[in-house]
């Protein structure tokens, strides 16, 4: 074969992508993956903002993740100006987290990925077979959808999240009224596990440098340090000193890697492969039942580790919705001061952090931050050259889809890319 | 503080929703979010109405499903590219808009049309009977809040559009 392979626009990923793969000679000579525009843009967007617009500028990053966009940067703004939440809000943000992690994976599991393992071109083709697998990912995107609403106003664009706290209390008749649903989506995040560890992942392991928050108490999802299997365990403050990213020439988005100048993965495999430990019992349980073997070094598996975290923060919503109760305030007030503060927290696809730099008026003078996709991109290109010569000998649309199998794995985010609706329309 | 009250609270009485969809940062993708406040700023004192719920959504994604269930009927406005001079006004059935959801690669995974294809083909009976789709045809993307003129002008049509549309499905209703 001595075409090249494009792939103009990846398919099923959030967002909007491109890869080509260059052979010469019938062996891969480049391999260019293209995100055309990541939440870079957003940084010089933030600029001369009131601190306060800052979390809901950045939810509309993605409109699967805007919970990890807030989290993050309102820890980073709180750092900045030297805000203590109390542990109400803390508890309250976990259980606004565990709404993103429910309707996020439940997509990704069984809308964008599991589609390639059992062989259908998509979620569409795969409801008309098998209606019920579908449904029960809608009806789980739907609890973790409502949860959002009840929690943050809207169930897509959580807009009640603020520097200090909340906007203010949802009511707690609102979030007593979730626990049934959520502890059906428990039962059913139990069922994802078993299922999913019937599906055929194919075989592609690497040893990867694995990256994430963590925390000796609890699963680490809203805050912690960054630990590494290398063994570095780094503050939110020392990110960019051990965590770098570098433009590299075909693409608008840029390349993370250590210091140390090496590729590292971060997402579901790196948290779980880290912080196993932590899970609440009954993931670790639903874990040992379909004798999972850690590490898990195989990207494609990212799917089980995704399920087995849904049943952690299922199991782990219920129990924050069941105790909540809240007293006293839901937003702190302080004196807005100049600062510099840094945010990290684990997004359903990984690491991702802010820094803010804010003037004595309360303005943002610089924006920083660097989301999951963005370290993970060296990493999945280093994938596709590991993978590339077995599958260039492939006939071109196979070899196509088979690379498209590594990139969904991983669960790119590229939303921040347009959302139009291409209509071809012939008017007769 | 509260809340920004941007009327997505819903009725049990609710049969009608106007859904605007889009991407308020990102110049022309925000064109289906801004007709949808402008139709509601203009036409407020019909929406004591409490069958008509409007609701803003940037980037749903397969949520629209949510959104959508419960209704008897929909309409929904969003921008869209198909080749028209910015600011054209297209109003698209779900029957049109089916024929040309399935194998585009162009367009990311789950657009409107893909996502109410599954949804026809999963959840059907919790969807509203009749749904309509409003395209506005953008011109620029960048990021932004602002809509490029041609779009702007063209959102008094939409606003007007919406409110005959809903006017006639509360008459079906």
């Amino acid at each position: 074969m001595n075409q090249d392979i494009h792939i103009p626009a990846l398919a099923r990923v959030e967002g909007e992508g491109a890869l080509t793969i260059r052979l010469k000679d019938g062996a891969v000579n480049e391999i260019v993956l293209n995100i055309y525009e990541p939440p870079r843009f957003f940084e010089g967007f933030l600029l001369g903002r009131y601190f306060q617009d800052v979390p809901d500028i950045t939810a509309r990053i993605c409109g699967i993740c805007p919970v990890a966009y807030q989290m993050s940067s309102v820890q980073a703004l709180e750092a900045a100006l030297q805000v203590t939440i109390s542990p109400e809000v803390r508890l309250l943000r976990q259980l606004l987290y565990c709404a993103e992690y429910i309707e996020s994976h439940a997509l990704h599991i069984y809308m964008l990925q599991a589609p390639d393992l059992v062989g259908y071109e998509s979620a569409i083709s795969l409801a008309a077979d098998a209606p019920d697998i579908v449904k029960r990912a809608l009806r789980l995107k739907k609890i973790g959808n409502d949860l959002l609403k009840a929690i943050g106003g809207r169930s897509v664009h959580p807009v009640n999240t603020c520097v200090g706290g909340f906007y203010r209390w949802p009511t707690v008749e609102a979030i007593h009224a979730l626990v049934s649903e959520l502890e059906w989506a428990r039962e059913a995040s139990i069922e994802t596990v078993k299922w999913a560890a019937t599906l055929k992942y194919p075989e592609f392991e690497q040893d990867y440098e694995f990256v994430a928050l963590s925390r000796l108490e609890e699963y680490s999802i809203y805050d912690g340090y960054i630990v590494s299997t290398t063994g570095r365990r780094t503050s939110p403050e020392e990110f960019e000193k051990f965590y770098l990213e570098t433009h590299v020439p075909h693409s608008n988005a840029l390349h993370s890697h250590t210091a140390e100048n090496t590729t590292y993965f971060v997402g579901p495999l790196a948290r779980i492969n880290l912080n196993f430990k932590q899970l609440r019992p009954i993931a670790r349980q639903a874990a040992k039942e379909i004798g999972l073997k850690l590490p898990l070094r195989n990207p494609y598996k990212g799917l089980l580790a995704r399920a087995i975290e849904l049943v952690h923060t299922t199991d782990l919503a219920v129990q924050l919705a069941k105790e909540y109760a809240p007293t006293g305030p839901s937003f702190k007030e302080f004196k807005v001061r100049p600062g510099e503060g840094y945010g990290v927290s684990e997004a359903p696809r990984g690491l991702l952090y802010h820094r803010y730099v804010v003037d004595e008026q309360g303005l943002i003078r610089f924006a920083r931050i660097t989301p999951p996709t963005a370290q993970n991109f060296a990493q999945m290109e280093a994938d596709l050259w590991a993978l590339a010569p077995n599958v260039v000998k492939q006939p071109q649309e196979q070899a196509s889809i088979s690379f498209e199998h590594l990139l969904r794995s991983y669960d790119p985010c590229i939303s921040c890319a347009t959302h139009f609706l291409n209509l071809k329309i012939d008017y007769e | 503080m509260n809340l920004p009250d941007d009327g997505t609270g819903r009725s049990e009485a609710g049969t009608i929703v106007v859904i605007g969809v889009g991407q308020s940062l990102r110049g022309d993708d925000g064109a289906g979010l801004a007709a949808v406040r402008l139709w509601y700023a203009t036409y407020q004192e019909k929406l004591i109405r409490p069958a008509v719920r409007m609701e803003l959504a940037e980037l749903p994604g397969i949520s629209l499903l949510s959104l959508l269930e419960g209704y008897q009927s929909a309409i929904l406005v969003d921008a869209v590219r198909s080749g028209s001079i910015p600011g054209t006004i297209l109003q698209i059935t779900e029957g049109q808009l089916d024929q040309f959801s399935s194998g585009s690669r162009s367009a990311h995974g789950w657009g409107v049309a893909e996502t109410l294809t599954l949804g026809r083909s999963t959840v059907s009976e919790q969807l509203p009977r009749k749904i309509i789709l409003i395209g506005i045809e953008a011109g620029q993307i960048k990021l932004g809040e602002n809509l490029s003129p041609q779009v702007e002008q063209s959102l008094l049509e939409a606003a007007r559009l919406i409110e005959q549309l809903v006017s006639e499905a509360l008459d079906q209703a």
